[in-house]
């Protein structure tokens, strides 16, 4: 084995430093979950695919891989929703519009969007899974007639951690969507439906062979959810997975993310499952 | 027979003035001793200290161009300004560099220079020269077993080589580089052959090249419980490894609590924190799920690509285990196993 030739020209002088971004605007969609719209400053002002995510740091504190949950719309503009779990995401949550965070990316493989178009959207979201993949029901939004059907299974632990409420509502009265929610512990106010995710697969019509399903949740959610598609008898090369990994660099040097050969920064976070099958330890 | 190249006799008691005079030149990176047991390689202040014979040392030079910790810029939360840590050239002459260190230094090049390339890993690496020094193996060492030029005598990739023989070493010349570093020193000629290279003492019993075959059966293997039942998951093998580059990054403040830096420090796949996800979830929380990792991360997963081990047999992760295990073992287990399958 030999040493590299020559260092390349274009080299980025430090693959590490964010930009700092403002935050637009903020809400808070539960007690737990933060939503932060951010301007990126022009220079830049980057592009992004739905499923991708950036590293969001906060000098002092520390850097975490936060998904986007926007669609792409105008470069450098982009929302997040943060659980807060850990130190870094406690003092996100304590920031206002007009504060300042780092921000480096956007990073990894997002949904195949073209491969979506002409078909019928399947999108199976669990818990905060629905953040990455509003992104992508929000892409499909603005072309919508570029999709066939789009149907939302959207489960959650409680009423309570619901997020993006306000857009169920409306999801629900969408002719163009056809949404189902189900609650695993409902409170006594609950009108809907009670059970995990896979109880709501059951339940819908597809055209299988037509159809493409973008599953994002738990990693538990993972194997009930891909039985039950494959009970349905939905090939396995229509379906497309996003993992959670620690990705610590977000540039494929740091080994956190590795899973078997792949790297979920690089080659991920979204999966298309004949290939994330071939990964033993992916789910 | 060992091929000959263009070959000069440095006898022992000239060593040191062929140090100094190397010196001269650029900073000399050399092994020292260090403790009863141990050498490091230091930059070199007293030629009478540098040891050519030794066994191994505990870190390998990877330290120069990927330190165990290091800044990646500073800060202050003030302004929001961050300045990149200056990063210099390492432009050193690193002698008595055995074999398997500047393979595995290859190997964190192509990790580095490969995707993202990595601009202070790379600065770091530009314009030292690497002289190599055959090496008595010991019951550690296997990287015959891994390596295509791996035997304790190959020059491959080196600059310069010293072979030690009677009363002194050979110096043989393998760049232009190389040759600008001892022209000015007047060397007497050696017209014999270089002595055949010792035997390796150790030894997987299959060559690399069945490797990837071989760990594509061994996902499953009861081997990796058997080393899980006496391994503590204390990182050692990933500290003392020369090829292992994962980092974890962090910020440190001042007491003004204004100031600070984002850091890098070397991690380890043994540790059980390393695949820990927000919330608490361990991607690999078995020590027999760390240990198959580490091992697929030297054996297969890199090396499928590059039809290269990441392993380069210096046999520090065996030697330096604090429980015990030889990763010869393990792979000699494997094929044991994988044998015994196949009748």
């Amino acid at each position: 084995m030999k040493s590299f030739q020559s260092i390349p020209e274009s080299l980025n002088p430090n693959l590490y430093i964010p930009t700092m971004g403002v935050i637009k605007q903020t809400r808070m969609l539960t007690e737990k979950e933060k939503w932060f719209e951010i301007q990126m400053p022009e220079s830049h002002a980057f592009s992004y695919e739905p499923g991708q995510f950036v590293e969001v740091s906060l000098l002092g504190i520390g850097e975490a891989p936060i998904s986007i949950t926007s669609a792409m719309e105008t470069p450098g503009l982009f929302e997040m929703a943060i659980r807060d779990v850990g130190m870094l995401t406690q003092q996100l949550h304590a920031l206002n519009v007009g504060d300042k965070l780092g921000i480096r990316g956007p990073f990894g493989q997002g949904f195949d969007v073209q491969n979506f178009k002409g078909k019928d959207v399947l999108i199976v979201a669990g818990g905060i899974g629905l953040v990455p993949l509003r992104s992508l029901i929000h892409t499909i939004f603005k072309d919508r007639d570029s999709y066939g059907r789009l149907i939302i299974l959207y489960g959650s632990k409680t009423s309570k951690d619901l997020l993006y409420r306000n857009e169920l509502n409306m999801w629900e009265s969408n002719p163009g969507i056809e949404f189902q929610v189900t609650v695993d512990q409902p409170s006594p106010d609950w009108n809907g439906i009670v059970g995990v995710i896979t109880t709501l697969i059951p339940t819908v019509s597809l055209d299988v062979e037509n159809t493409v399903a973008a599953i994002v949740g738990p990693p538990v959610m993972y194997k009930f959810v891909l039985l039950s598609l494959h009970t349905k008898g939905l090939p396995e090369k229509n379906m497309y997975l996003s993992l959670e990994r620690r990705m610590k660099c977000g540039v494929g040097k740091c080994g956190h993310c590795q899973i078997n050969q792949s790297l979920v920064c690089q080659d991920g976070p979204v999966y298309h499952y004949p290939e994330l099958k071939k990964l033993q330890e992916a789910i | 027979m060992t091929k000959i190249f263009p070959l000069a006799f440095i006898s022992d008691d000239v060593i040191p003035d062929w140090v100094s005079h190397l010196g001269k030149k650029k900073d000399v990176i050399a092994p020292h001793k260090s403790g009863i047991h141990s050498f490091s390689f230091e930059k070199v202040s007293n030629p009478n200290h540098v040891i050519l014979n030794y066994n191994r040392t505990l870190s390998s030079i990877k330290k120069y161009f990927l330190p165990p910790k290091e800044t990646l810029f500073s800060f202050s939360t003030h302004n929001h300004v961050m300045v990149s840590e200056n990063v210099e050239p390492v432009n050193s002459i690193f002698l008595g560099v055995h074999n398997y260190d500047l393979q595995a230094l290859f190997r964190l090049d192509h990790n580095f220079s490969t995707g993202n390339p990595e601009s202070q890993y790379l600065t770091r690496r530009k314009d030292s020269i690497f002289i190599g020094i055959a090496y008595n193996p010991d019951k550690w060492h296997f990287s015959e077993s891994v390596l295509q030029n791996g035997s304790p005598n190959n020059s491959n990739g080196f600059d310069l080589f010293v072979h030690p023989i009677d009363n002194g070493y050979i110096l043989e010349t393998l760049t232009e580089n190389g040759k600008n570093l001892i022209s000015d020193y007047p060397l007497e000629e050696y017209s014999d052959i270089i002595p055949p290279s010792p035997k390796q003492k150790h030894k997987i019993n299959e060559m690399f090249v069945t490797f990837s075959h071989l760990f594509s059966k061994s996902w499953l293997s009861p081997v990796w419980e058997k080393y899980a039942e006496k391994c503590v998951g204390c990182g050692t093998c990933n500290l003392v490894c020369p090829t292992c580059f994962c980092f974890d990054v962090k910020d440190e403040m001042e007491l003004d609590l204004v100031k600070g830096k984002r850091v890098r420090i070397q991690d380890g796949c043994m540790l059980r924190s390393f695949s820990e996800v927000a919330g608490g979830e361990i991607f690999r929380d078995q020590k027999a799920a760390r240990m198959r990792h580490r091992l697929y991360r030297k054996f297969k997963y890199i090396s499928d690509e590059t039809n290269e081990s990441w392993c380069v047999g210096c046999g520090r992760c065996s030697a330096y285990c604090t429980a015990g295990i030889s990763i010869v073992d393990i792979v000699n287990d494997l094929i044991l196993e994988s044998n015994a399958k196949e009748i």
